[in-house]
């Protein structure tokens, strides 16, 4: 455990750091653009300098064992000359288009050209002019006017994904980053991790592309409901403040794009593709109004029904959601358990060729709180199987083949989708979704995370937690 | 003869790369030797003794780079020698591959064994067919005649050599990115530390020794490393291979022993200028070497603290001769191009860098220069310097700068007057 | 490249276990060698045979200037153009060999006879200036020589 003195301050760093994990663990900023916390140190930036006491020169720092009594300075005159001169060659053959590059406001370069040059650029030559527009994959697009060849991108297919879809072609000022020709990164379900990582605005998601300038976003932290890690996540939309009221009110209330939430306890930096698409799930049509087998009707209404049928039946059954919340699930044993037979179902399969458990994050159960449903309630065995005598089934959530209902049971459905069997229940209600609504997933190793609202529920939906209570209480309905 | 030889000891011949020539001038002598009665340490100790510095042009004591190998780490040991020999200028090490291949080999199984090494390479340059012939024909001799394989002349010694082809790449001639093409990737130099010989080709320590280097192992092992210092000066014991191209009579490989005076080695062994021609400068040793003008080399010797003191270095031993007439900018031009090409493109400093300083001088040439465009060569090369991943763009600057420093004038009259102050050809002497 | 194959087993034993991935340079040449470039159906083909990255192959064929993924002409007319040999005489020779075979340097003539290349320092300075046709350097070259030569080449 040696120590450092870093601008003369004393600095306890761990075995086998270099001088810049050991200087960003004690909150020293030295700027860097290749290295990365979880990728192997590529050295190529250059700015991540330091001058070691007694020494006329820099050295980066990313590569910089730390040693016993090492003394360096961060902020010298040295350095900081040094860190000029790096954006004098990065901004060289930049097109400097941040108007019109959807990396503006959260991008290294833009921050560190205002923290360590803000000048302009001495060169008379015309700019090197690249490809712009490249599609990488169907879900990437590459700028390589814009790219500074850091290779953060290429590490993360080689060393994370493992898909190695990513390479540099050619060399010296002509070298561009490009994908393999056997579209390995189109197979790779994690290659859009390479558009957070990107230092630059140089690899940029297609489905945001354009959208949407990232200061009038705000990130909600919330957890990936498809598959059973639970990666958090940061569901981007807009700012309450910056609300148009031109617009109309879906767009304010829209998952303007899906980033990963920083948690070293389930999925460090990174998420899958699947959860950069969960507006494909979460922004399905949504059932809006309560029914009678079919016909809407008041809330108050459906809830009468319901209670009647529960009180009515000689041998309810119900299918618990595997997407239902910690607190949901809790609410639903306290005020149901005791009367009804209650089975977790798998509320969502894999589809056909969609990744099953992997070294990485993916897990083969693709929904998210199976873990906390199973350890209230019995596994609906598959296929299912019913007692003998059930007359009520209570369906919470979607994914159930209503076939397999037993002819004669009567049916309460709880759903957020709007789905035909919506329609068929005789009893239907329906509910929130995760983004309207705080509340806990736990993962398939028992850690607990959470989620928080950012959007109003629809008029007309109720929260399955309130539900619960109302049909559970006692008294004549 | 510039002095006492130790490599170029014969004459050339059809047959004097032949095992049966090597030998019978004394080759394998030494390896047998070394094999019969003396310990791998020993060998190092001798190596270092001998005080002997590399060949490829960084000039590292070998012996010091020997002594980081552990013999007992448990881990492979490689040997590498490097023939990639892409500096402009240098076509020395082509001499040893075309002509004396097999004392390379003898001298890379003697380092073999001191650095308990059981496989070695050869890294040679794609471009070179004939140099390859002749050393792939010298292993295959070799092979048959029980020198490489398994048990080396019957001793418990093995040792297996692969010549290794690259396929276009200068920066495959860094010690670095030599290791990195021969893993099968790109010539990719790396950052140290770790420095190779802790962890080098598949991350096991290597050391990477210029073919020259290794060659003249054979010389110190046979001699021993008294009688090796005895030639040469203190501080650059042995010799030095010299080629020698541009404008000057014989043209061709030398080898010089160091301490021999340059204008000596120019003017007599070499010819000094062709016909009506007058010295200009020199480049000394690879165009990554600062360039000396005519005055600046009078009280120069062939060893490397004599060019130090000058300004300028030895280098990788291929020297350019330049006669008045010549324009700089052009000069300089080409090598900018040169260097532009052969950019990796890994670090910022370089990768930018190099392309901006060819920008800058295709500019000046096509009569489009400014007055700030002296002090931007000046400021990029300058940028460069020790700030990037290997030693090119290092190299790229001193090139601009040796040439910026003593032909300022050249390109000032250029951006002024929009034309050089010679014709602008660079092909002042005329070509049979 | 699979009619290759044996030649590459027997590569493979002269290095080292675990030194596959090094096999792509010298294999990369072989398949040239033998089809005069590399086709996508030999990266497909090496890559299954050697167990690397498809990526490390696409990466060295376009880093290295000897390697290409398309044909050329017979004759590869490589001229050196860097110091030495631009002070003999190899600018006048490429702009006479452009003239003569009518292509500018990156270009192949019309009947697919001649590729002709300008290249970086071919080490063989002495005998500036050095044109590399194929694999053989012609040392000493003139415009004359290089124009007999090229008679002869057909």
């Amino acid at each position: 455990m040696p120590e450092i003195f870093i601008n003369g301050q004393s600095v306890q760093a761990a075995d086998n750091q270099s001088v810049l994990e050991a200087a960003r663990a004690s909150g020293y900023y030295i700027p860097y653009f290749c290295w990365h916390p979880k990728l192997s140190v590529a050295g190529n930036c250059r700015i991540c300098v330091v001058q070691v006491e007694g020494r006329s020169w820099v050295e980066i720092a990313c590569n910089m064992p730390v040693t016993e009594g090492l003394r360096v300075f961060t902020d010298s005159d040295l350095v900081k000359a040094h860190r000029k001169m790096v954006m004098q060659f990065l901004t060289l053959n930049h097109p400097v288009d941040c108007g019109i590059c959807d990396k503006a406001g959260e991008c290294t370069l833009q921050d560190y050209h205002y923290a360590y040059n803000g000048a302009p650029s001495i060169s008379h030559e015309p700019k090197v002019r690249s490809t712009k527009f490249h599609d990488l994959s169907a879900r990437i697009v590459l700028d390589n006017e814009r790219c500074i060849v850091c290779s953060r991108c290429v590490r993360f297919t080689h060393e994370i994904s493992k898909s190695c879809a990513l390479g540099i072609k050619h060399r010296g000022d002509e070298s561009l980053v490009r994908a393999s020709e056997d579209g390995a990164l189109d197979r790779d379900p994690y290659s859009d991790n390479v558009v957070d990582i990107c230092p630059v605005g140089a690899l940029l998601s297609r489905q945001f592309l354009h959208k949407a300038r990232v200061w009038y976003l705000k990130p909600t932290p919330s957890v990936c409901p498809g598959c059973a890690r639970g990666c958090t996540v940061q569901i981007w939309h807009r700012k309450p403040e910056w609300r148009l009221k031109a617009l109309d009110p879906k767009q304010n209330a829209r998952i303007d794009r899906v980033t990963p939430l920083e948690n070293p306890a389930v999925n460090g930096p990174w998420i899958c593709n699947k959860g950069r698409d969960l507006a494909a799930i979460l922004e399905r049509a949504r059932a809006e109004a309560p029914m009678l087998k079919g016909k809407p009707v008041e809330l108050a209404a459906a809830i009468d029904a319901a209670r009647r049928l529960l009180g009515a039946a000689k041998r309810p059954v119900a299918l618990v959601s595997s997407w239902g919340s910690n607190e949901e699930l809790a609410a639903f044993k306290s005020a149901l358990s005791a009367r009804v037979d209650a089975f977790v179902k798998e509320d969502s399969t894999p589809a056909p060729g969609e990744r099953l458990d992997d070294d990485l994050l993916i897990r083969a159960d693709k929904n998210p709180n199976t873990t906390a449903a199973r350890a209230l309630f019995a596994q609906l065995p598959n296929p299912a199987v019913f007692p003998a005598d059930t007359d009520l089934v209570l369906v919470w959530g979607e994914g159930f083949d209503f076939a397999r209902i037993p002819a004669g049971a009567r049916i309460i459905f709880l759903n957020a989708w709007l789905q035909p069997e919506n329609g068929h229940a005789d009893v239907f209600f329906p509910v929130s979704i995760q983004t309207e609504r705080p509340g806990h997933y736990t993962n398939f190793q028992g850690v607990v995370s959470a989620f928080e609202p950012c959007f109003p529920k629809p008029p007309g939906v109720a929260d399955a937690e309130s539900l619960f209570a109302a049909l559970g209480a006692q008294g004549q309905p | 003869m510039p002095g006492t030889q130790l490599l170029m000891t014969f004459p050339v011949t059809a047959t004097s790369h032949s095992l049966a020539d090597y030998r019978a001038r004394g080759g394998y002598a030494t390896l047998m030797k070394v094999l019969e009665k003396m310990a791998p340490q020993d060998v190092t100790k001798e190596v270092a003794a001998s005080g002997i510095l590399g060949h490829g042009g960084a000039a590292f004591a070998a012996g010091r780079k020997w002594a980081v190998i552990k013999l007992d780490d448990g881990q492979p040991h490689y040997l590498c020698a490097n023939a990639d020999e892409g500096e402009p200028g240098t076509f020395k090490d082509r001499w040893i591959l075309e002509h004396n291949p097999h004392m390379l080999i003898e001298g890379m199984l003697i380092s073999a064994y001191a650095l308990q090494v059981r496989n070695a390479f050869v890294y040679i340059r794609g471009e070179f067919d004939l140099p390859y012939r002749r050393l792939a024909a010298a292993v295959e001799e070799a092979y048959a005649a029980g020198l490489l394989g398994e048990g080396i002349l019957g001793v418990d010694f093995s040792c297996d050599l692969v010549v290794y082809r690259g396929a276009g790449s200068y920066v495959c001639g860094e010690a670095s990115g030599l290791l990195s093409s021969l893993e099968g990737k790109r010539g990719y130099p790396r950052n140290r530390p770790p420095r190779l010989t802790v962890k080098g080709l598949y991350q096991m320590p290597t050391v990477v020794n210029n073919v020259e280097t290794l060659t003249n192992v054979t010389a110190i092992l046979a001699l021993g490393a008294e009688a090796f210092k005895k030639v040469g000066t203190p501080k650059s014991p042995g010799t030095q291979l010299c080629s020698i191209s541009g404008h000057i009579a014989r043209p061709g490989v030398y080898e010089i022993e160091h301490g021999y005076p340059l204008k000596k080695f120019l003017f007599e062994d070499c010819g000094g200028m062709p016909a009506g021609a007058k010295l200009k400068c020199i480049i000394p040793g690879g165009i990554s070497t600062k360039v000396l003008t005519a005055p600046e080399i009078e009280p120069v010797t062939y060893d490397h603290a004599s060019f130090a003191k000058a300004g300028s270095s030895l280098g990788s031993g291929g020297m350019i001769v330049i006669a008045e007439g010549t324009c700089m900018v052009r000069l300089l031009q080409v090598m900018l191009r040169f260097y532009h090409h052969e950019s990796c493109g890994q670090c910022t400093p370089c990768r930018e860098g190099m392309g901006w300083m060819h920008r800058i001088i295709d500019r000046i040439v096509a009569s489009r220069g400014r007055p700030e465009d002296i002090e931007q060569l000046y400021q990029i090369s300058r940028w460069n310097d020790g700030n990037t991943i290997c030693g090119m763009g290092d190299a790229a600057g001193y090139a601009a700068i040796g040439i910026l420093d003593k032909y300022r004038d050249e390109f000032e009259h250029w951006i002024t007057h929009g034309r050089s102050r010679f014709d602008g050809n660079l092909e002042v002497v005329g070509n049979a | 490249m699979k009619h290759l194959i044996p030649e590459f087993e027997k590569l493979k034993a002269r290095f080292p276990k675990g030194f596959e991935s090094s096999l792509v340079l010298p294999c990369a040449r072989r398949i040239q060698e033998d089809r005069g470039y590399i086709a996508d159906s030999d990266i497909d083909g090496l890559t299954e045979y050697l167990g690397v990255p498809r990526m490390q192959i696409e990466q060295v064929l376009s880093y290295y200037t000897q390697f290409r993924r398309k044909p050329i002409g017979r004759w590869h007319v490589q001229t050196c153009r860097n110091v030495t040999c631009s002070m003999r005489g190899a600018e006048r020779l490429i702009d006479h060999l452009a003239r003569k075979l009518g292509v500018a340097p990156g270009q192949t003539t019309p009947d697919g006879r001649f590729t002709l290349s300008t290249v970086e320092c071919l080490g063989s300075c002495g005998t500036a200036p050095v044109v590399m046709i194929n694999d053989a350097y012609h040392e000493n070259m003139s415009a004359e020589k290089v124009d007999a030569l090229l008679n002869e080449l057909k």
